[in-house]
């Protein structure tokens, strides 16, 4: 599903995010990515959804080699990947069935599509009763669901989650990594970037360690080493 | 399909001039003033055309006989006359015609007629009336007049030539330098509301930064994040265009009076002179409005719009 042949990343010619990665993720699998602060995870992520372009290397993406994709295409690959991004959260005026919908309807999906994929996905995260709450009526756990449930709008083969459980006490990170597993077990590729400790350890999958723009530990039922 | 994206974007451009509306407001202004400063250039070109034309167009003028001129002597002279290529028509008038004329033209003014009447006989000679097919060629057909032989039976006075290639000049002087001023200021203005719709569209931009990094996350294409931002441009410059015919006519409407003031006979209606450029004359204050606001638009889109 992930191939990354040789990848680096330069921001500046003096500032390397990434070196050398070499990684294969096939399809079906739950991934959780690791490391410390500034060592290029997100990098990494953006990678993937072709937000950054690489300096050195290949990276095809479910056969698709986007390694030099143009601006057009960008669209086309984002509406297969579910994102879930720190800094992209839900919009303040829109009720949940609103800020999921806004998805498909900025994609040109009919009107029709749209009423029948939003329950769909409010089903998945839960969160069926809540379509017309507006994100403030929402606690913390509940709006990162909906965020999960926007993701899965265009039904995306790969999710990619980046520190998804940033802000959360533990109950709602269980919460949310036992939403990541069920949506994993339906078949929709899984890669979690995260900080914390014990969601890693109490996964059981594979774990890929990143220091300092370097994969250092790839393991398939790994545990947070650093 | 096309038609639902359409009406999505359109949207959104409405969304996006109504959530800012006081600079939305402030940018169509800008843009009318700009188009207000074209009109102005326009319709005085229209003006200075249209006086220039009817000068050009006053081609006949009399030239008076002298009283010892005979009526044979004149059938002579029409005669040569109508031989000089410059000179379209020759036509003689003689004293009885022109007296006629006089009292039609004076009808209305008894202490002239009486004036008259208090004359022995009729005080007017005969005259020639000449048009030319140009107006510069008068000087070149006096001198004409004054070489040959028969000028002992004209009375030249050349004033009402010169007054005519005097007046061309003036008009065409002034209106090159009024020109220059309304292309000034037109620029000015285009420059100004040029900076102004770039500046608006910024902020529009920033104020949806939140939406459109969410369009760009979830694969919207780039054209459906760009495309409000023109079309709310577009309905700026439209806005524009229907507010300046609304208060072009009243204008000039209220001008009128200063141009029959100062044009005198060669005025005109201000409303049918536009009206009869209606469409060239619109038709370039819409395609300005729509050049500067795409244009300025696109490249705060460009700018400011990360793709
Ligand atoms: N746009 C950028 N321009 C320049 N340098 C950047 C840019 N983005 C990231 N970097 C640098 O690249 C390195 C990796 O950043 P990245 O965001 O990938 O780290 P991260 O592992 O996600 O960190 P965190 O765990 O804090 O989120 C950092 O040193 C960062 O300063
Ligand atoms: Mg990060």
């Amino acid at each position: 599903m992930i191939k990354f042949q040789k990848v680096s990343k330069y921001y500046k010619p003096n500032v390397t995010a990434l070196k050398d990665i070499d990684l294969h993720i096939e399809s079906g699998e739950f991934v959780s990515i690791v490391g410390q602060s500034g060592t290029g995870k997100t990098t990494l992520v953006k990678l993937i959804i072709a937000e950054e372009r690489p300096s050195i290397g290949q990276i095809v993406i479910g056969g698709w080699d986007i390694t030099n994709i143009n601006n057009r295409e960008v669209p086309y690959l984002r509406r297969q990947i579910g994102v879930v991004f720190q800094d992209f959260k839900l919009l303040s005026k829109k009720t949940v069935f609103e800020n999921i919908a806004f998805a498909l309807q900025t994609c040109g999906a009919p009107k029709n599509k749209i009423h029948h994929i939003v329950p769909q996905v409010l089903k998945i995260v839960g969160l069926e009763e809540k379509g017309d709450r507006y994100p403030y009526q929402l606690s913390g756990g509940e709006q990162q669901r909906v965020v999960i449930a926007r993701s899965l709008a265009h039904k995306p083969k790969l999710l990619v989650a980046d520190e998804p459980t940033g802000n959360l006490d533990s109950i709602n990170t269980n919460e949310i990594i036992d939403l990541l597993k069920k949506i994993n077990k339906l078949g929709t590729t899984v890669v979690l970037v995260t900080h914390n400790r014990d969601v890693v350890n109490s996964l059981k999958k594979r774990v890929i360690t990143i220091d300092q723009g370097q994969v250092i530990g790839d393991q398939s039922r790994g545990r947070y080493v650093l | 399909m096309f038609s639902v994206e359409f009406i999505r974007v359109l949207k959104f451009a409405l969304q996006s001039i109504f959530r800012n509306f006081r600079l939305s407001v402030v940018t169509v202004v800008i843009i009318i003033l700009a188009l207000f400063s074209i009109s102005f250039l326009s319709v005085f070109n229209l003006l200075a055309q249209h006086v220039m034309d009817m000068v050009e167009n006053k081609t006949n003028v009399y030239i008076d006989l002298t009283a010892n001129a005979t009526n044979e002597q004149a059938a002579i002279l029409i005669e040569e006359l109508k031989k000089l290529s410059a000179i379209q028509e020759a036509v003689f008038i003689t004293p009885a015609e022109t007296l006629e004329q006089f009292k039609e033209r004076h009808q209305n003014d008894a202490l002239m007629l009486e004036s008259l009447e208090a004359l022995e006989g009729n005080p007017f000679t005969g005259s020639i009336l000449l048009s030319v097919y140009n107006i510069d060629d008068f000087p070149v057909i006096l001198n004409e007049l004054s070489k040959k032989d028969y000028a002992q039976y004209l009375e030249i006075e050349d004033r009402e030539f010169t007054d005519s290639k005097l007046l061309i000049e003036k008009i065409s002087e002034y209106s090159k330098k009024i020109q220059r001023f309304g292309l000034a200021i037109s620029l000015l203005f285009l420059l100004i509301s040029a900076m102004v719709v770039f500046n608006t569209i910024q902020v529009k931009i920033l104020t949806h930064r939140e939406e459109i990094g969410i369009m760009r996350l979830v694969g919207a294409s780039n054209s459906f994040i760009r495309f409000p931002f023109l079309i709310e441009v577009l309905i700026y410059s439209f806005v524009a265009v229907i507010i300046l015919m609304i208060l072009v006519y009243p204008l000039l409407a209220l001008s009128q009076p200063y141009i029959d003031n100062f044009l005198k006979e060669y005025s005109v209606s201000l409303v049918s002179l536009v009206n009869h450029n209606f469409f060239l004359l619109f038709g370039i204050q819409f395609l300005a409005a729509m050049v500067i606001t795409i244009v300025s638009s696109l490249v705060a889109v460009r700018r400011y719009i990360k793709v």
